[in-house]
């Protein structure tokens, strides 16, 4: 991924009614956070960067490679995109054990075959000793991991994180955040995080903006 | 035409709505619970007595086997009017009717008619047909024949003349049992079966059926209509008047207008040979019938599946254009009554339409076969099986589908990996519910597919056949118990497939 110019360069708005999102985000560096109130489109915003609010209009090009852009038509279907999306809630198939959830964006990737990354991502986010079960019997913290590892796992070439850490304890997300951050700069994956705390953002080194009211501040 | 299948279907099938009872008014409107057969003369004696009496007469035409004993049970009947003497006697020795007060007010005879080609020319008696022996002689075995019930008179006196010719196994493959009489005479002027046995007096009057061949009256018991006073009837005055009003010149005059043949009588002539039960041939089998019911529910929840399935995801997950007229449509079945729909059923699919002809010159004739009440079956469970699997496909969190999006499958993949698994109970909750629906078919499989023992005859039409038999009761729990046992099994797996659906699809708890 050769960079000339920004990483991330999102200029998007969507109207829904309750909600009118209008934001302009830049960034040159690898870790974008957008921190605001629940209710301020955080999650909105990452569903636009994910193609899956066809209704958002403006322009998104991640890399230098443009996934949307309503002056020209450019529309780059969710499943051609290649995001990493870690919902708030895991979204994590309830008739799939761990294991299976975690090979399941492998076969894009195209090496389902060899089980060693997903044993790798399982380790960094300490997941092995789950990965018979099912979603429905782990805890809220361990679904977290299971999720962002399912992510990683797909190779994305954007990372995008809602409130990751919000069913972890404090030493539990000082310990993980980290080797995810390291984990991100070794492959070169950008991230876009949200969340309404600031201390997430430290804890994965982002540059931070503030969404208020539907618009973005740095 | 539809007008008189219309009319069979009103007065048949749906039975006469009720007017005052005769208790209300009595010496007023006289309930006359007749044998169809009997039903255009009966209409025509309407002004008669109404000009002379002033009084109305409220018909209730069905089979003789059945009108008996709705009487008997109780029905609120002032006279009892049968197309047989057998079903009389039955009423006699059951205490509904009086003998003393019964007349013996017409006879019929029995022909074979085929639907006439071409408009009539003139009201022309029916003349010059064969007799059924050398009819059946160079008689072709893959045109089907319409006949009554097994208990009802016109059904009986056929197989009585069919044994009596010898000829009972040559023909039974080819016949299509129909409910009554008047359901018969429709299905071969409607052109659904080319032959059918029915009273002269029908052939007479339907200008759309000709006679091809008369039944010798040695062949079978005496067809006799009677009429006789209910017992427990209000009007004991009136309804005495119009048993003799029957036998008297305005009434015989209607019955000879009518194709009957001369033949009122005085009290009781010797007692007829035959009880109604006595020439019954083999009863609805009970295991035949158990086994034609599952194979058709299964047929036709198998069949159901696929469109099942798609149009309950297109319902639950895309907008298009009419979706609204579409899943209104989608539940008609579950609201049409089901005689209806088969009657709709039988206007598609019978060889009077373009889609049955192009069926049956594929070779795959549809109605009265099994096919015929595999759709009735399918046609009828379907909306439970759709709205089943729409609402197991909205429950499935959409984001979920949006989530398979992201990690690089399309929808094709994300449908069968994530959408599909996650409905499948609700989606088998919806075809058990299918089959249990289909099992319990009766109206729309009676018309479409007629009552045919060992090929359309389910538990359902093998009840309503037996009902109209006295004995034989064993075989009536036999197959209630069959029929109650499925059913109950089959909602205790929807049950568990619903549960497990909800089970499967239950919202993670909040993180």
């Amino acid at each position: 991924m050769s960079e000339t110019g920004p990483l991330l360069r999102a200029r998007v708005s969507i109207d829904l009614g309750s909600l009118h999102l209008s934001v302009e985000l830049s960034s040159a560096t690898g870790a974008v956070a957008v921190v605001g109130p629940s209710g301020a489109g955080k999650t909105t915003f990452l569903r636009i960067l994910a193609g899956l609010e066809p209704r958002a209009r403006g322009r998104v090009t991640v890399g230098g490679a443009a996934w949307m852009d309503t002056a020209d038509g450019t529309w780059v279907q969710p499943w051609d995109r290649r995001v990493g999306w870690v919902p708030q809630d895991t979204l994590l198939f309830p008739h799939l054990s761990v294991r299976e959830n975690l090979a399941y964006g492998l076969s894009r990737v195209g090496d389902s075959s060899s089980p060693a990354p997903l044993d790798d991502l399982a380790e960094l986010v300490e997941a092995r000793h789950l990965m018979d079960r099912r979603p429905a019997v782990l805890s809220g913290g361990e679904r977290q991991r299971v999720a962002v590892a399912r992510a990683l796992l797909s190779r994305p070439r954007l990372l995008l994180l809602d409130e990751p850490f919000s069913a972890l304890d404090r030493p539990l997300r000082d310990e993980l955040a980290p080797r995810i951050r390291g984990y991100l700069d070794r492959h070169g994956i950008p991230v876009v995080l949200v969340s309404h705390e600031e201390a997430d953002a430290h804890a994965l080194g982002c540059r931070e903006f503030h969404l208020v009211e539907g618009r973005l501040t740095p | 035409m539809p007008q008189t299948l219309c009319a069979v279907l009103v007065l048949g099938i749906l039975q006469a709505p009720s007017p005052p009872a005769p208790s209300q008014r009595p010496g007023g409107d006289l309930r006359v619970w007749a044998a169809a057969s009997l039903g255009p003369v009966l209409v025509g004696l309407e002004a008669p007595w109404e000009a002379q009496t002033g009084a109305r007469l409220v018909l209730n035409l069905d089979a003789s086997s059945r009108i008996a004993r709705q009487v008997a049970e109780g029905a609120p009947a002032d006279v009892l009017v049968t197309a047989d003497r057998a079903w009389m006697e039955w009423a006699f020795e059951q205490g509904a009717a009086d003998p003393a007060q019964a007349r013996r007010v017409s006879a019929n005879r029995l022909v074979l008619v085929a639907s006439r080609d071409g408009p009539r020319v003139s009201p022309d008696p029916p003349t010059a047909p064969d007799d059924l022996d050398s009819f059946l002689e160079s008689w072709d075995s893959t045109r089907r024949i319409g006949i009554a019930g097994e208990d009802v008179p016109a059904g009986r006196y056929a197989r009585e003349s069919l044994r009596a010719l010898g000829r009972s196994e040559q023909v039974g493959p080819a016949l299509v049992t129909g409910g009554n009489v008047r359901t018969v005479l429709e299905w071969v002027a409607r052109g659904e079966l080319p032959l059918g046995f029915v009273y002269r007096s029908d052939a007479w009057e339907d200008a759309r059926v000709r006679v091809v061949a008369d039944v010798a009256d040695s062949l079978h018991t005496a067809i006799e209509i009677w009429a006789a006073p209910v017992v427990t009837t209000a009007n004991p005055d009136a309804a005495l008047r119009f048993v003799e009003f029957l036998s008297g010149s305005t009434g015989q005059g209607a019955f000879r207008e009518a194709g009957f043949t001369p033949g009122a009588g005085g009290l009781r002539d010797p007692p007829s040979l035959l009880s109604p039960t006595d020439s019954r041939p083999p009863v609805a089998s009970v295991r035949s019938a158990i086994r034609i019911s599952v194979q058709v529910a299964l047929v036709a929840t198998l069949l159901s599946v696929i469109p099942a399935v798609g149009l309950g995801w297109l319902l639950a997950r895309r907008p298009f254009p009419g979706k609204t007229a579409v899943s209104a449509l989608l539940l008609a079945p579950l609201v049409i009554p089901p005689v209806v729909t088969g009657f709709l059923l039988l206007n598609l699919l019978g060889t009077g339409s373009p889609v049955g002809r192009a069926l049956a010159a594929l070779g795959i004739p549809v109605a009265f076969t099994f096919l015929a009440a595999v759709m009735a079956a399918a046609v009828v469970g379907f909306p439970l099986f759709v709205i089943a699997v729409r609402n197991a496909f909205e429950a499935v969190d959409s984001r979920l589908e949006e989530m398979s999006w992201t990690l690089g499958a399309r929808p094709r993949r994300t449908f069968w990996r994530v959408s599909l698994p996650l409905a499948l109970p609700g989606i088998g909750a919806g075809a058990v519910l299918s089959f249990a629906r289909a099992l319990g078919e009766f109206g729309a499989t009676v018309v479409i597919a007629g009552n045919v023992e060992g090929e359309t005859r389910t538990i359902a039409l093998a009840v309503y056949t037996l009902l109209e038999s006295p004995g034989d009761s064993a075989a009536i729990w036999w197959l209630v118990g069959a029929s109650v046992g499925i059913s109950l099994l089959a909602l205790a797996g929807f049950e568990y497939l619903s549960r497990r659906q909800r089970h499967l699809v239950r919202r993670n708890p909040d993180v």
